[in-house]
């Protein structure tokens, strides 16, 4: 980026004196719904297109878990101008590339792109929103390269059954309790029907936002938008996923076998959604405790007492409530239950003690250097205002993530600690290697 | 995710191209100095934004590491270990205080330090960033540490055929070669390594007269040249003579490389030969040649592999490429059962390179995406400074950089199926695969001269 997005951003005094302001995104909404955030940006002859659809697994049922993801795949396999490969290859000769991917909870698609060739863009991404053709030949091939990737996340970390398991267990009702890339017998066996009703569920204009960052001109975006975009028709909005998850009255555990050379650990306690008040000194509360080697976590685990080798913790962007996790690595084969120990230890110090007044600090210019550097790029801009329009409910609240964050105090974070990081609420789950108890559970 | 992050780090070989519609597009201004003390500085204003930057580079990769396979990576972590008057908690502390980032280490050929921070914090992670380089503490008590966490990390990377294949065909395809090295070294040698031995490492290579220096981002740079010449007055040394390394092994046969890894469904492999060395004239060329094979979504490899027959989720090739040589190899993976078909098929995709040759619309497809996607490697300071550092290393400048787009343009078709004849091997492949060996052994006889090692003893 070229120029000052947020800021006096850093620290401190001069929050306010944003040099780019929120009137500086451009929006509009076409007839059929569609909302459109353009923010010209003329630091590289590029632009980027980011399409965000809100659906993702949360939008699926036992069946067909994993569809969103893999209708995420089916969208570049032809439609009705452009035919099997032709979205790729158009892009390609081009100059532009794209990628795609799915979450709990959204959609994205990802052009970029020099400039001149936006009005391709416009043409291929209208062409297989309007009319997506649903071929059965690239059904199957693409079946088979999903489960390609689902084997090999499976073969490359250990943490992905782990969090399958761990995510099963913690949710009982709501569809955040299955992985994004679904079940295996569901990815072997969903239809081309279902895969249409998807299409025609969700893929409406109206539940998209679209984001526009780059050397263009609004004017000329607004034409291209009308153009190509507003002619598709607008449906019925999709039924709201209503399922609440009932309360977790009691520690929850799973054990997962694989044959691992330390054990890993994940826990994962539930949290409330993105758009909850709670959520900023949430964020907070996560890099305290582990963002750096200087965190709470890592430096009593890793370093001082070297009972991990990393240790990492996040909180996902959700639109439903969801978990915040943890994840460490034991550093012996068979250390796990000392590294839990260890790591409630610390989490009951915090909740007694909350953040120094340091640490605070120490968090909030780490949140600001984190958003600042995100909003280096045209693609970081992109996919920034969009998450914030999507999760937060308005692109706006970026502007103000910076003043959001200076609010919130030591007490905050230490009730929100002591309010989720609780026992009860929490599951807990171990990968490691259980050959020798397999064995013996058979005698 | 639709696509592997392995696309974005092939996107990086682009990062000294050209630009296509960015007919203007130059490489900002930059001053380029020489110390009294020898360290060369560069020096990029780029002022909008409060962020500065900065790219350090050593010559302490590992082929100066003589007989401890692991010293280079482990010395460039060691800066870490505490400098100047601060303790290694000390200095996380107050980089993490700022939202500073500067992290250490090192390649075949280059140790590396890279810093990223905002102009107000200036003083304070530059002071650092002297510290680390001109007087690290290297603390005992820290290596202690630091060793028994690595010889966990390097059994936990095992786990992982996707993060340790390269070391493997790296020592396959280089055998004596000092480029066969993988800076994650022998555990053997992790254990061995004393203090000492990080303490003399650093002392022979990390000296100002073979090093660079650059600083990209929000700053003064007459200001910023007084500052630096200051901070490493005291830092003294000549550079190393450089180092002339023998030719890169040409293979005699074709071999297989099976490592065992029983409890794997899938196998990962990389398929390949000797590629060419940084500087080599006609390396624009054989980038966008690459692209056509497998450097891109619609790349031939990729086309067939993933989207014709679904054998795997992403197949591409690429060319490593070093100051003295380098290596080329197609990689992708696929569930066990299907490796014969997999392996069969990446063959065939490659042969069509030297049987039928490129296309004139394939071509020009190429040329255009490589042209295209090359502007936003520029955006950042970060990657400014990297790429000033390189141009230290590898010896170009600027004009390399300004002449990309007219270079990428002037490929014509015949010189196109010119450069995939020259550079990309033809025969005598080198296989590696990570999997099953018990399921692949008899079966990988038909590609070549079959050996194996088993994935859990140690090196590569």
């Amino acid at each position: 980026m070229r120029k000052l997005v947020l800021l006096g951003l850093l620290c401190c005094a001069t929050l306010a004196q944003a040099q780019n302001t929120p009137d500086d995104v451009k929006t509009f909404t076409l007839d059929n719904g569609m909302k459109v955030l353009v923010l010209e940006d003329h630091s590289i002859p590029n632009a980027n297109m980011y399409l965000f659809w809100k659906v993702g697994s949360r939008n699926e049922y036992p069946g067909i878990t994993g569809l969103s993801h893999f209708f995420e795949h089916m969208m570049f396999n032809g439609s009705k101008k452009y035919g099997p490969k032709e979205f790729d290859r158009t892009m390609e000769a081009a100059g532009g590339s794209n990628n795609a991917y799915t979450t709990e909870n959204v959609t994205v698609y990802t052009n970029w792109f020099p400039s001149s060739s936006m009005e391709t863009i416009f043409d291929l991404e209208a062409d297989r929103i309007a009319s997506l053709d649903l071929n059965d030949e690239m059904i199957e091939s693409e079946r088979g390269v999903v489960l390609s990737e689902r084997s090999t996340s499976l073969e490359n970390s250990n943490w992905s059954k782990l969090h399958d398991h761990l995510k099963g267990a913690a949710f009982l009702a709501h569809p955040y309790r299955w992985t994004v890339i679904g079940y295996e017998s569901d990815i072997k066996n969903w239809t081309k029907e279902d895969l249409q009703r998807y299409f025609e569920t969700y893929y409406a204009p109206n539940n998209a936002v679209v984001v526009i960052v780059g050397a263009v001109k609004l004017e000329e975006v607004k034409r291209l938008a009308r153009q190509y975009f507003g002619p598709i028709p607008a449906a019925e909005p999709p039924r709201p996923v209503h399922t609440v998850e009932p309360a977790q009255e009691g520690e929850r555990r799973v054990l997962v076998h694989k044959s691992v050379s330390t054990p890993k650990l994940m826990m994962g306690w539930h949290t409330p959604s993105t758009s909850h008040q709670d959520y900023y000194a949430l964020d907070l509360l996560n890099s305290i405790l582990s963002s750096g080697n200087s965190s709470r976590l890592y430096k009593a685990l890793v370093d001082e007492r070297q009972l991990a080798t990393s240790v990492f913790s996040y909180v996902p962007e959700s639109f439903d409530p969801n978990l915040m996790y943890l994840y460490a690595s034991a550093s012996k084969p068979d250390n796990e239950a000392e590294l839990e120990a260890a790591i409630h230890e610390v989490l009951e110090t915090f909740i007694k003690e909350g953040p120094s007044e340091r640490e605070l600090q120490k968090a909030k210019n780490g949140k600001l250097m984190e958003l600042y550097r995100s909003l280096e790029t045209i693609n970081g801009k992109a996919n920034t205002l969009g998450t914030y329009e999507l999760f937060f409910g308005d692109y706006r609240k970026m502007f103000d993530a910076p003043k959001e964050y200076e609010k919130v105090t030591a007490e905050d974070i230490r009730r929100v600690a002591a309010q989720y990081l609780t026992r009860h609420n929490r599951t807990v789950g171990i990968v490691k290697d259980l050959s020798t108890e397999l064995t013996d559970a058979q005698d | 995710m639709r696509k592997t992050n392995l696309y974005i780090l092939l996107l990086a070989l682009f990062a000294l191209a050209g630009s296509a519609q960015a007919q203007n597009f130059k490489l900002p201004p930059y001053q380029k100095v020489q110390l009294p003390n020898g360290l060369s500085l560069y020096l990029m204003e780029q002022r909008e934004v409060p962020l500065i930057s900065v790219s350090a580079v050593l010559p302490a990769g590992t082929i100066y590491e003589q007989n401890s396979p692991g010293l280079a990576g482990v010395t460039a972590d060691a800066l870490m270990f505490g400098a100047g008057n601060r303790s290694k908690q000390q200095i996380e502390e107050e980089l993490d205080f700022v939202g500073a980032s500067v992290s250490t280490w090192a390649t075949k050929e280059t140790a590396r330090l890279q810093a990223s921070f905002a102009k107000k914090d200036a003083a304070l992670v530059l002071g650092i960033v002297r510290d680390l380089l001109v007087a690290p503490r290297f603390d005992a008590q820290e290596w202690e540490k630091m060793q028994s966490l690595r010889l966990v990390e390097y059994d936990q990377a095992k786990e992982s055929p996707r993060s340790v294949i390269a070391d493997y065909y790296n020592a396959f395809v280089w055998g004596d070669h000092p480029y066969s090295r993988s800076s994650a070294g022998t555990k053997a040698s992790l254990q061995a390594i004393t203090i000492q031995d990080i303490q003399n490492f650093y002392k022979r290579t990390y000296t100002p007269g073979g090093a660079a220096l650059a600083i990209v981002g929000d700053f003064d740079a007459r200001q910023m040249r007084k500052q630096i010449q200051a901070l490493f007055k005291d830092w003294k040394g000549k550079g190393q003579p450089a180092q002339q390394l023998a030719q890169a092994p040409q293979p005699q046969e074709a071999r297989v490389l099976l490592v065992n890894k029983p409890d794997a469904s899938e196998t990962t492999f990389y398929i390949g030969g000797p590629g060419v060395a940084r500087n080599n004239p006609d390396w624009v060329a054989i980038q966008v040649v690459n692209t056509i094979l497998g450097g891109r979504f619609t790349s031939w490899l990729n086309d067939e592999l993933r989207v014709n027959s679904g054998l795997t989720y992403g197949a591409r090739s690429n060319f490593d490429s070093y100051k003295q040589g380098g290596t080329f190899a197609i990689s992708t993976f696929t569930n066990s059962e299907s490796t014969e078909a997999a392996v069969d098929l990446a063959l065939k995709t490659y042969q069509r390179l030297h049987q039928q040759g490129i296309d004139a619309a394939t071509l020009e497809s190429a040329k255009n995406y490589v042209k295209g996607q090359f502007p936003p490697r520029y955006e950042t300071a970060s990657s400014l400074a990297s790429l000033l550092t390189d141009m230290y290393w590898y010896g170009f400048d600027e004009s390399f950089i300004n002449g990309f787009q007219q270079q990428v343009s002037a490929l014509d078709v015949a010189r196109a199926n010119a450069i995939a004849k020259k550079y990309f091997p033809a025969d005598k492949l080198q296989f590696v695969l990570v999997g099953k060996a018990d399921a692949l052994k008899d079966l990988s006889k038909k590609w070549g001269t079959v050996s194996q090692k088993e994935i859990k003893d140690d090196g590569f």
